[in-house]
């Protein structure tokens, strides 16, 4: 028998996030690279080992190899545990039956097994969709302050914005009234970050419940949530005011990769007690070169620049050569811009190369973006918001 | 294939020519190269030949180094069955706690040696920087049935006066003539201290040297092994580079020479990454007026001023107006705005305060010792 854990978290990391376009073609959204030598998952998993948590379940389904090589033992996150740790958790058989993950409330059913080798009192829930730094053990106090049966995570949005989000509706004393998805009149701006704590007695019961109804489409915020609610079941808001930012769309990565050029970082990652903590890939500092200019960028071991970089993010292992230019871009790892290049607003994918004399992206409009191990051929245009993949062909 | 060797890593050696660097640390445990130690380079390239058996043997200022190299977890070699080993002088019958030379330390450890499990052991000193494939050097000693091999290389920058071991080779690879700790080496090839033989052989070496009251592995045992003809010692030639850290002069011109990057692709080729401990630092920022030239920069620095040839470690911060040339900085180190400093090797956490002026003769480095505030 293991032994008891008070709170086991459970990670979302499935969905294909198909609003990435050619950005997720290879690699499921949570393995997506960001920051310069992040990927999105980073997030979510420093935050459990910061905040005390320390047996962790993956959920995977979708293009999982990049990312199952990216967690392998735990070990970058202090999680390669005998006494708990990071476990990677793909469908699998069970007796007859076999299928995949049917919606987010599905996939924890599935795995209820899993959850209940450690006993626990609470479940954290998470998604590997945002970057954001959070204290989930203070959240977890605050589940347990309130005598609460589920807690939601939320974060006030731009009003404008609310109508794009889950949104709850609460009282002073933060107890849940109403849960709204993407409603057209939003009453409130507190929006759910998909992060939630239940108590995992409460949880077992509706996850089995929601199972067993066929018309349920097994989802946290259409089906498990309204249900708690309308049971009056305690659920109560926990706000959070840091920095959430969602990296669901090529636009929003960009931009929360521009967001860590700006000073002062709204998003800190210098800060020595919340480490964010990532897979090493072993390269030598990074080298600027005679006649390189750089400026308002961020740069990572193993990257070599031989030309110009401005408020860029550089990737390990990319490689800026002679006359090239970089402006307003996201290099990731192992890419190469070739002499004379010239990039703007644009992300380049992973082991991509720009041929030399090229254009990629535009001064203003949509970001361009270049797929994994694409080559973009020497002497051709790629306009803004244009996405080249292996299939595209040039003129 | 290559499990059946092992590697021991002797870090005994400690050098006043290094001045303040080496006060607190063994040479080993010597910061370089932006993110790394000495010792990173060998146990990576040990690792990388395929070795799951690594045994640092430590005599003085050793708590840095094992603070480095932890469990071993960063080289793979935290394993169920072998790993790192590392083994600081304790005092027994045998042991008398301070080494004179190789052959006392490895007669201290002698448990160590007689507990593995492998044929052969790769034996190494520390004081070298490179990165050769250990596999190439493995494979070439077994097929050649040679007793000892010896690891060498042509590079004349290795010669010095009184110190070293030098060997004439010839066309089979055999070791034809050697001098050792010359007054002038005469000799074209100086050795790396590197040599693999049987684990077997070399602990009957080391007992009869012992015996024989003997200290110096290179003048007692292999000196005259060559001169008698008594044992096949044959050599194998590293092409790529390699660095003796034994001044602040031959280590700043380590890492003057790695800001070359046909240098410095010689020196961490693809296929053997050097591995050292991490520490989650974000990437390095530029500011708006940062003028960067010519210069190595490891994660976690804050660059607002201007960098000519040199070399940042992680963590170190360039405040706006600060001009930094020729330098190397250590993990954490400071310059402020408007300081100026050249031909300057500032230590961990030193800062140099606003508008100070500091210019070392190049070839004469200044060191500001850890944690100095100027």
């Amino acid at each position: 028998m293991l032994r008891k854990k008070t709170c086991v978290a459970m990670l979302l990391a499935g969905g294909q996030g198909s609003r990435l376009g050619i950005l997720t073609k290879q690699v499921a959204k949570p393995a997506v690279p960001y920051g310069g030598k992040y990927r999105i998952i980073d997030f979510p998993l420093s935050n459990c080992t910061n905040s005390g948590i320390d047996t962790v379940g993956v959920l995977t389904q979708y293009q999982p190899l990049e990312l199952n090589a990216y967690i392998g033992s735990g070990a970058p996150w202090d999680l390669d545990l005998s006494n708990g740790g990071v476990f990677v958790l793909p469908p699998y058989q069970k007796g007859k039956v076999g299928e995949w993950y049917r919606g987010t409330a599905n996939a924890i059913y599935q795995n209820m097994a899993f959850i209940e080798q450690y006993h626990p009192d609470y479940v954290l829930i998470l998604s590997g969709d945002h970057i954001y730094k959070m204290d989930y053990n203070r959240m977890l106090q605050f589940h347990i302050r309130h005598g609460a049966d589920a807690t939601i995570a939320v974060r006030e949005v731009p009003w404008e914005e609310a109508s794009r989000f889950g949104i709850m509706n609460t009282d002073a004393d933060a107890n849940i009234l109403e849960f709204e998805e993407k409603p057209k009149q939003p009453k409130s701006n507190k929006a759910s970050m998909g992060v939630y704590i239940f108590t995992w007695e409460k949880l077992r019961k509706y996850l089995t419940e929601d199972e067993a109804d066929k018309s349920s489409s097994n989802d946290f915020g259409k089906n498990i949530i309204p249900k708690m609610l309308s049971e009056k079941q305690v659920m109560v808001a926990y706000d959070f005011d840091g920095y959430w930012k969602d990296v669901g769309t090529i636009e929003s990565l960009w931009e929360a990769n521009m967001d860590l050029l700006s000073t002062p970082m709204p998003i800190d990652l210098h800060d020595k007690k919340w480490r964010i903590y990532a897979r090493n890939p072993g390269y030598a500092p990074h080298y600027i070169a005679k006649g390189a200019t750089v400026v308002d960028s961020l740069i990572t071991e193993g990257s070599e620049v031989y030309g110009h970089v401005e408020h860029s993010v550089l990737f390990a292992g990319v490689v800026i050569e002679e006359g090239a230019s970089v402006q307003d871009a996201v290099i990731m790892p192992g890419s190469i811009i070739r002499r004379g290049a010239v990039v703007r607003r644009a992300i380049v994918a992973e082991d991509a190369e720009v041929g030399a004399g090229s254009f990629v992206g535009e001064e203003e409009g949509n970001i361009a973006v270049v797929g994994h191990s694409v080559k973009v051929p020497a002497g051709v245009k790629v306009t803004a918001g244009q996405q080249v993949d292996a299939q595209t062909t040039f003129n | 294939m290559l499990k059946d060797v092992m590697g021991v890593i002797y870090t005994g050696e400690n050098d006043a020519q290094l001045r303040e660097l080496t006060m607190t640390r063994a040479i080993a445990a010597l910061p370089v190269a932006g993110r790394y130690r000495v010792i990173d380079f060998l146990v990576s390239s040990l690792v990388n030949g395929g070795m799951r058996n690594v045994g640092v043997i430590m005599q003085k200022n050793y708590h840095s180094l094992m603070d480095h190299l932890g469990s071993g977890k960063e080289w793979d070699l935290h394993g169920k069955n072998d790993g790192l080993y590392v083994l600081p002088p304790f005092l027994t019958r045998e042991n008398v706690g301070v080494y004179t030379g190789v052959l006392d330390a490895l007669r201290s450890n002698t448990n160590y040696l007689s507990r593995s499990k492998q044929e052969y052991v790769v034996l190494c000193n520390s004081l070298i920087i490179s990165n050769p494939h250990m596999d190439a050097f493995v494979q070439y000693h077994m097929d050649s049935g040679a007793d000892i091999t010896l690891m060498y290389t042509k590079d004349p920058s290795m010669a010095r006066d009184e110190y070293g071991c030098y060997i004439n080779v010839d066309d089979n690879g055999r070791v034809t003539d050697m001098e050792v700790e010359p007054t002038h080496p005469n000799l074209p090839n100086t050795s790396m201290d590197i040599m693999i033989l049987k684990r077997d052989f070399l602990r009957q070496l080391v007992d009869k040297g012992v015996a024989h009251g003997q200290h110096a592995l290179n003048r007692d045992i292999i000196l005259p092994m060559v001169q008698g003809q008594t044992a096949r010692i044959n050599a194998w030639e590293h092409k790529g580079p390699v660095w003796l850290m034994d001044s602040v002069q031959s280590y700043f011109r380590f890492n003057m020479d790695i800001l070359n990057s046909e240098t410095r692709k010689a020196l961490f080729p693809e296929d053997l990454p050097v591995f050292t401990k991490v520490r989650d630092e974000m990437p390095s920022r530029y500011g708006d007026n940062a003028t960067v030239v010519n210069t190595l920069v490891a994660d976690g620095c804050i660059i607002e001023g201007t960098v000519e040839n040199s070399i940042l470690f992680r963590g170190v911060r360039v405040a706006p107006g600060a001009h930094v040339k020729n330098c190397i900085i250590m993990q954490d180190g400071q310059v402020h705005s408007g300081a100026y400093i050249e031909n300057c090797i500032l230590d961990k956490q030193a800062v140099i305060k606003r508008n100070a002026r500091l210019i070392g003769p190049s070839a004469y480095p200044i060191v500001i010792a850890k944690n100095v505030v100027i």
